[in-house]
């Protein structure tokens, strides 16, 4: 006989709103975050990730939709029967009680013994790294360690999930760094179901096993974090996720794209687009290549640089297309090119006569230059309405 | 700079001369009627002479007695009751003022502290007509000093309750929620933690402002029902004695020691002088 086991989601969410008064600031969310997965909830400030975190917390109630934890309806639960662990952005420690106190405070609240509270506020101390600092109140701790008390008491109570608020926006960047690390391999040790909320996409890229891209109340992707940064499915997760060029265009009868402006891309166009429909054409900065003169297949953008920021590992080359005429148009573009490569222009240009050509060079603002894609160097292209 | 050179250059400029000439005229003004009064209450004769002529306790030993101590005790009994009272409306009062919206809350507000703003001889005189209206005649005294007492003193409570709701740190209720605790373990073991020194300087506001009382107290009093500031201003027709001057430093000094040993306790001067210290 076969068995066959349908994995239960630790956290569904089936179609949950939240309206106040006129504004929605959920507009309807599905999600399943399975065992031990590690869900960042990713969007700008308005979008809706800090709500849909309180909704499954339980700090207020949904206008519509259900939420399931391992299978349990806990919609209409409070939030103290929902066993759930709440890291706050501000940490929100009980400034009254020491390091430890604050620890135990959820096991006090589910009547363990005295024993071991004792033993697990030691270990949970001990697995963030502030074994020796119990006795400690909040205010005499360091904004990293607060975080850690924080993260502490919310993961000793074994939550079912464990919710992260944008836990990190109140360090340094350093620290920042570290304990994104850091949270991310305690959260693999052990295997707690984790949704975390950000408006940082590098956070995101890094500590998740998949990122849902929020917008207007709504998810607009979801998926793992290369599938987000390789495959945007929509104009806003392109744009919203690192840096993005973006063309506009129609596809040519030569089966190029070909910008209002006159810019072709090479971009390989499946058969089922007929000659003439309207597309978008996205290609990452980093794919792109700077050139002195237009290389022979004409595939590329030429204008004046306007701009070279140095961004330490890479150096940005913003090429502005409309010289004399207005200044932002959507042909103007940007090339991301690593620092180790020394020269930018002896990459790929076989003519080879920019190779010996100084770095310095490119540093003048107002020089020509051609920014140019590859056949392979096109990320997305989508057409219609994207 | 050395800390000498700074000195002698405030104590020959004019802004800092007029600062020291003002807190002067300050310290004469408030601590003169108290120096003053507490060396009348030596006098050798039953005269208050200042400064006082020879030296007697004899003034203190009658200030003790009964006839004093009685209308101490009652202001004492009355202050303490009030206090508590006051104190426990105003908790939920504050909770309800100033967490919530809803309808009706402006009017609750305005009748809350109206009493602040109203001259307590008019709450006081209103009083002793609504117990007779009522036909409370026989609660006049202790009973209905206490509802009026409650009534003038519960203002400073919500003040100062909902001053400290106001600085509780954001979200620590939503974290004790998540952590497993019902509303009332959130409320006492973390949001009644936070808030205690609002609610003990309420109280301790509460006392003073009822144990200093003398406007309501005057209309509500009754024989043997009588604080000890009604009792004051009786004696006082008979003309200022060094047995009232005794009388009056206990009184004053009363309050005193509560609020030094409050201060010890709880930290109320958070209260009094800002809260810079809770963080």
């Amino acid at each position: 006989m076969e068995i066959t086991v349908v994995a239960e989601p630790a956290l569904r969410l089936v179609g949950i709103e939240k309206h106040y008064g006129p504004t929605v600031a959920v507009a309807g969310i599905d999600l399943d975050v399975i065992e031990g997965e590690f869900v960042t909830l990713l969007g700008p400030s308005g979008c809706g990730k800090t709500t849909t975190l309180g909704l499954i917390a339980g700090f207020f109630h949904p206008t519509a939709g259900e939420i399931y934890l391992k299978g349990r309806p806990v919609v209409d639960l409070p939030s103290f029967q929902r066993d759930i662990g709440v890291v706050f952005q501000d940490y929100a420690l009980f400034p009254h009680m020491t390091a430890a106190e604050n620890v135990a405070f959820g096991l006090r609240m589910r009547k363990v013994p005295p024993a071991e509270i004792a033993k697990r506020v030691a270990d949970a101390l001990d697995l963030v790294q502030l074994a020796g600092l119990g006795e400690r109140r909040p205010l005499q701790m360091s904004g990293g360690q607060r975080q850690r008390v924080a993260l502490a008491r919310a993961l000793v109570i074994n939550p079912t999930v464990l919710l992260l608020d944008e836990p990190l926006s109140n360090l340094d960047l350093k620290l920042r760094e570290e304990m994104r690390v850091e949270i991310a391999s305690i959260q693999r040790r052990l295997g707690i179901t984790t949704v975390f909320v950000t408006h940082d996409q590098s956070e995101a890229l890094v500590m998740s096993n998949r990122i849902a891209v929020m917008n207007a109340g709504r998810i607009e992707q979801i998926g793992d974090p290369s599938d987000i940064y390789e495959r945007p499915a929509t104009r806003f997760v392109a744009e919203f996720i690192g840096r993005m060029n973006l063309f506009s265009g129609q596809v040519t009868a030569a089966r190029t794209v070909k910008t209002a402006r006159g810019l072709e891309i090479g971009v390989p166009v499946p058969q089922e687009i007929a000659a003439g429909a309207a597309v978008h054409v996205a290609v990452r900065p980093e794919r792109t290549h700077l050139l002195r003169d237009k290389p022979a297949d004409g595939l590329a953008l030429r204008g004046t640089l306007r701009q070279v920021l140095y961004l330490g590992p890479t150096r940005e080359f913003h090429v502005d297309r409309s010289v004399a005429e207005e200044r932002r148009t959507r042909d103007d573009g940007v090339c991301a090119v690593p620092e180790d490569r020394g020269r930018p222009l002896d990459r790929t240009d076989a003519t080879a006569h920019t190779a010996g050509k100084p770095l310095a060079d490119l540093r003048d603002h107002g020089g020509v230059v051609a920014l140019a894609f590859g056949r392979v160097e096109i990320d997305q292209l989508h057409t219609g309405k994207w | 700079m050395p800390r000498i050179l700074t000195r002698r250059w405030r104590a020959t400029s004019g802004p800092w001369a007029l600062l020291c000439t003002v807190v002067g005229f300050v310290y004469l003004f408030s601590l003169g009627p108290i120096l003053i009064t507490a060396a009348v209450s030596f006098n050798q004769t039953n005269r208050s002479f200042f400064p006082p002529r020879g030296f007697s306790l004899r003034w203190w030993e009658r200030a003790f007695a009964p006839e004093w101590i009685d209308p101490l005790l009652f202001s004492l009994k009355l202050g303490s009751l009030t206090a508590l009272l006051a104190t426990l409306l105003a908790l939920p009062l504050a909770f309800a003022l100033y967490r919530y919206r809803f309808a009706g809350r402006n009017a609750l507000i305005a009748l809350t502290l109206g009493p602040l703003m109203l001259p307590t001889l008019v709450t006081g005189v209103g009083l002793l007509q609504l117990f007779q209206y009522l036909g409370w005649r026989e609660y006049i005294g202790f009973t209905a000093l206490l509802v009026g007492h409650v009534v003038i003193c519960m203002p400073f409570a919500v003040r100062t309750v909902s001053i400290s709701l106001q600085t509780l740190p954001p979200n620590v209720e939503l974290a004790a929620a998540s952590l497993g605790a019902t509303r009332w373990l959130a409320m006492r073991h973390v949001v009644l933690p936070l808030i205690k020194s609002g609610v003990v300087a309420g109280a301790v506001f509460a006392f003073i402002h009822s144990f200093t009382d003398v406007n309501l107290s005057i209309f509500l009093a009754r024989p043997g029902e009588v604080p000890i500031t009604v009792k004051i201003l009786g004696f006082l027709e008979f003309g200022f004695a060094p047995t009232l001057a005794a009388v009056s430093v206990i009184t004053l000094l009363l309050p005193l020691i509560l609020v030094a040993i409050v201060e010890r306790v709880s930290g109320l001067g958070d209260f009094i002088y800002g809260d810079h210290r809770r963080g």
